[in-house]
């Protein structure tokens, strides 16, 4: 086992199941790290109790199985009782890519928190699907996020407020490869187009208010260009 | 058409209205996938809004349910006919402009007639088949 060289024993521990990792990271010393690193690359908290359970049990050591978080979902979170656990949960996860919420109360300090660590700048995919949040929360959240890649909103009954003043992009945000809007999501879709996010991959519900003008500020950059849900009949209108 | 215009009132919200046509320069493809029921009109209404697109290569349409051309939308298909027929005289991609049908029913062609401006344009019809 010993002469084993390290790539050939990753590449061993990366075809195994998932739920084989535990023992395999238990074998011997040098199995440790790529079975932790695999098993530990994407996490799911279905609760409160359990983002608790994983602030106060796991080592907060930036070196250490925190280091090896990419991806981090958040599902059927409606309320929080203490609100700042979303953000301590996340603050040291330098290495996390994606953060997909699903379901989840988003606290009205959640932003100010990303904003203010490393793990703001490392987020590159951003999934809210049925958020429960306000409006304003959603737009600052997504304002907090400066090297985002791929934005996905799905939701229904998105709490709307007017006005929400635009947060204008700064000169160096890049567009986004994908930006995925669905269902509805109140006026995100106004609110991404004031701050003039514009994508080169856009699929998007026809009926979302600021559509147009997300397709207008994007005609520029727009390779695909996806529309769905269309339930237009105006032609007729005009005809008649 | 007099129930439909009485339809109108209630989804006029939904209409999209861009302030200026569209140029979109890079655009490669383009996929629409219609709400329920026959809605060819809001089909035409969005490509009509777009000036230009020089690097379209396909567009895909489709609606929820199995593709159906409606007999009853005839003269609006041949509106879209020839502004796809002028979008693929204008193309600079490599290869000819496809407009996809999706979830086309099995067994079935496309009408020789549909569409014919744009073929003569060099663009190609497909079909993608529902398998359900």
């Amino acid at each position: 086992m010993d002469s084993l060289p390290q790539e050939l024993i990753d590449t061993i521990i990366d075809g195994l199941p998932l739920s084989t990792l535990l023992s395999s990271s238990l074998a011997a010393k040098r199995w440790r790290r790529r079975s932790q690193q695999r098993a530990f690359g994407s996490i799911k908290f279905l609760s409160e109790a359990q983002v608790n359970r994983w602030c106060t049990d796991v080592p907060q050591d930036p070196e250490g199985i925190i280091s090896y978080i990419h991806v981090v979902r958040f599902q059927d979170i409606f309320f929080w009782d203490d609100p700042a656990t979303f953000g301590r949960a996340l603050e040291n996860l330098s290495s996390l890519t994606k953060l997909w919420m699903v379901g989840v109360a988003i606290p009205n300090g959640l932003p100010g928190q990303l904003s203010r660590g490393q793990v703001g700048e490392s987020i590159t995919i951003l999934c809210l699907w049925y958020p429960c949040s306000t409006l304003a929360t959603m737009a600052s959240l997504v304002i907090s996020l400066p090297n985002l890649e791929v934005l996905s909103v799905v939701g229904a009954g998105i709490e709307s407020e007017e006005p929400l003043s635009p947060h204008p992009v700064t000169s160096q945000r890049a567009p986004l490869r994908f930006l995925d809007l669905r269902g509805n999501i109140g006026g995100i879709g106004k609110a991404l187009a004031e701050s003039r996010f514009v994508s080169h991959h856009l699929s998007l519900d026809i009926q979302i208010p600021g559509v147009e003008q997300l397709i207008a500020i994007s005609s520029e950059t727009a390779v695909n260009l996806a529309l769905y849900g269309v339930l237009i009949l105006r032609f007729f209108m005009e005809r008649e | 058409m007099v129930t439909v215009t009485s339809f109108l009132d209630t989804f006029t919200q939904e209409i999209l209205h861009f302030t200026h046509p569209l140029s979109l320069p890079v655009l490669t493809t383009l996929d629409i996938d219609l709400g329920k029921g026959d809605s060819p009109p809001c089909l035409t209404s969005i490509l009509r809004s777009i000036s230009s697109a020089p690097a379209l290569g396909s567009i895909t349409l489709g609606n929820n349910g199995r593709f159906n051309i409606g007999h009853s939308f005839q003269d609006l298909w041949g509106d879209m006919d020839r502004w796809l027929a002028r979008v693929a005289e204008h193309t600079k991609a490599q290869g000819r402009l496809s407009v996809i049908l999706k979830r086309w029913p099995n067994g079935e062609s496309v009408s020789e007639g549909f569409l014919r401006d744009f073929r003569r344009a060099g663009g190609q019809v497909k079909t993608e088949v529902c398998s359900w």
